[in-house]
């Protein structure tokens, strides 16, 4: 844990400059504001439906996605990296201290909005949209971070290829081809939900499926990642 | 020669074997091979050269497309565990901005397993003459002080090999002396350092040995006052104009520094196998001659010409 220390803390701290932490923090923050319009405009209150829809399909991935490919992405662009690769540290702690990051920021902005969502709008069944929200968002924002932060290490287009996933893949695809629900985060992210007693919409993928899913994506970006960095190769100048 | 059972054979701290590395159809390093023990060694070369591809390899940094690099007798590629023992100064100037120089240091030491991470750092720092402006974000820097933050991220595990990239760029004259004092006394400690630079001055007053890259090849390597020697006594070539070119020219065609002599409009392109004999004896045939110097100037004197002359040779 002792070099896991310094890679987890110069992260984050490459991680939380100001202006990323204004726009996770309002990227966050939107969910809420749009729970607690609802509450003051007495709408109806549907936490899963905003939780599902703001939270699980935009907030979530977008959250990820920006944490995730900066983790390391940011410090093979400016060139930083180079001071964590010529360390005699076994890559699959590099790999692993900047997917904890990722997925550790991820959770911290997306937690509080899903409970306080909940708390906004939840009803007699607020208990199950909480938890099982909760724990969904955990496990699919965990995702999420990790395999941005392998995508990150593949290429430096990384921030608009996963923008593309989730728009284009996960938005828009996933939904019309039915038989590719199981290459979605996202459906993997709602089918744990629903295995957790959330309502949730269309036909969500089984249980085991999700949970099948979301582990081999976590597993899968951690080893790649890993792979990548034992073989990542910087250039000279010339 | 066979090594005696009880005497270990001695390995180079760095060695090159035949080492090609290409990115698609560009060959940046073309089959070159070295071997370096301890001191100073100068890696000469214009920009573009190679050097920092060279570096890279020799630093892990990169794979060869063909030959190896053995760090201490094992693969750079691919193995961490070496850089416990090397220590690298890139060329690239960005350093972690919002890390002070002392937060910079102690994390290196950090990161490298260093028993009194604070200690390290606190000593690298000095070492590097960087004390007065360690606790200032590194953002706040010149480049003169990125480099020597780097120098100190680099020292902290008291590395056997240091590379440096370029490491006087942008470092006013008093730093680079400082620089050179300190890589001296640690050469001298046994430490095998291997410095890159496109400046000629640096290599000369720093290096014991030098390696001189050209587009991608090695040019010339060993003791750097017979490569200076190689570079001086090239046929040099002069753009003259004077009062009388012709006279001047057939005067000059008398001296025996001076093997060419061609009339061109406006001026005499004069070849000389002697640099040093032909500056002295120009003036003194001119004068003798009753001709006016207007302009002397070597035609051919950059580093280009210098590395594609050794590549020639």
């Amino acid at each position: 844990m002792t070099v896991m220390t310094p890679l987890i803390e110069v992260t984050l701290r490459g991680l939380l400059g100001r202006r990323r932490t204004i726009l996770l923090a309002l990227l966050a923050g939107l969910p809420v504001l749009i729970a607690l319009l609802i509450r003051v405009s007495g709408g109806r209150p549907d936490a899963d439906r905003i939780l599902d829809t703001l939270v699980v399909r935009t907030v979530m991935p977008l959250v990820a996605l920006i944490v995730g490919t900066a983790a390391i992405g940011s410090e093979i662009e400016d060139g930083t990296a180079v001071y964590l690769i010529i360390k005699p540290i076994a890559r699959w702690r590099i790999a692993a201290a900047k997917i904890l990051v990722a997925a550790g920021l991820t959770a911290v902005m997306v937690i509080p909005a899903v409970v306080l969502t909940s708390l906004l709008l939840g009803r007699n069944d607020m208990t199950t949209t909480l938890v099982g929200f909760t724990v969904a968002c955990f496990v699919g924002g965990s995702a999420y971070a990790a395999a941005f932060v392998a995508l990150s290490l593949f290429t430096t287009r990384a921030l608009l290829l996963g923008l593309a996933y989730v728009l284009i893949w996960e938005g828009v695809l996933s939904g019309l081809l039915e038989g590719t629900k199981f290459l979605s985060i996202r459906q993997a992210t709602l089918g744990l939900a629903a295995a957790l007693g959330v309502d949730v919409p269309g036909e969500p993928l089984a249980a085991g499926v999700s949970v099948a899913v979301l582990a081999t994506v976590l597993v899968g970006a951690f080893a790649l990642a890993t792979w990548r960095l034992a073989r990542f190769e910087i250039r000279g100048g010339d | 020669m066979t090594a005696s059972p009880t005497a270990p054979a001695v390995v180079a701290a760095l060695e090159v074997e035949h080492v090609s590395r290409w990115y698609g159809n560009v060959v940046a390093v073309n089959d070159i091979s070295f071997g370096l023990g301890g001191g100073v060694t100068g890696l000469l070369g214009p920009n573009g050269a190679g050097k920092s591809t060279l570096l890279h390899l020799m630093a892990g940094l990169l794979a060869p497309s063909a030959g190896r690099v053995l760090v201490e007798g094992a693969s750079a590629w691919r193995r961490p565990e070496m850089y416990r023992h090397v220590g690298l100064v890139p060329e690239r100037e960005t350093v972690h901005g919002f890390l002070t120089g002392r937060e910079f240091a102690a994390l290196n030491a950090r990161l490298q397993g260093v028993a009194d991470p604070a200690g390290a750092a606190a000593r690298a720092i000095a070492t590097v003459d960087l004390t007065e402006a360690a606790d200032r974000p590194i953002g706040t820097y010149s480049k003169g002080m990125r480099q020597r933050a780097k120098l100190a991220g680099a020292l902290v595990h008291e590395p056997r090999i240091l590379l440096l990239d370029e490491p006087f760029n942008g470092m006013d004259p008093r730093q680079r002396l400082h620089m050179m004092t300190l890589l001296r006394s640690m050469a001298a400690e046994g430490r095998t350092i291997l410095f890159s630079s496109h400046i000629l001055e640096e290599v000369e007053r720093l290096a014991d040995s030098v390696l001189v890259v050209y587009a991608g090849r090695l040019a010339a390597a060993g003791d750097f006052r017979s490569i200076r020697r190689l570079m001086t006594d090239r046929p040099h070539t002069f753009t003259v104009r004077s009062s009388d070119d012709r006279r001047l020219a057939a005067a000059l065609m008398a001296d025996a520094s001076v093997f060419g002599a061609e009339l061109v409009s406006g001026h005499v392109a004069i070849r000389t196998a002697d640099y040093d004999a032909f500056t002295r004896a120009l003036p003194r045939v001119a004068r003798d001659g009753g001709v006016t110097l207007f302009e002397v100037r070597p035609t051919d004197d950059s580093l280009e010409s210098v590395f594609s002359y050794l590549v020639r040779r």
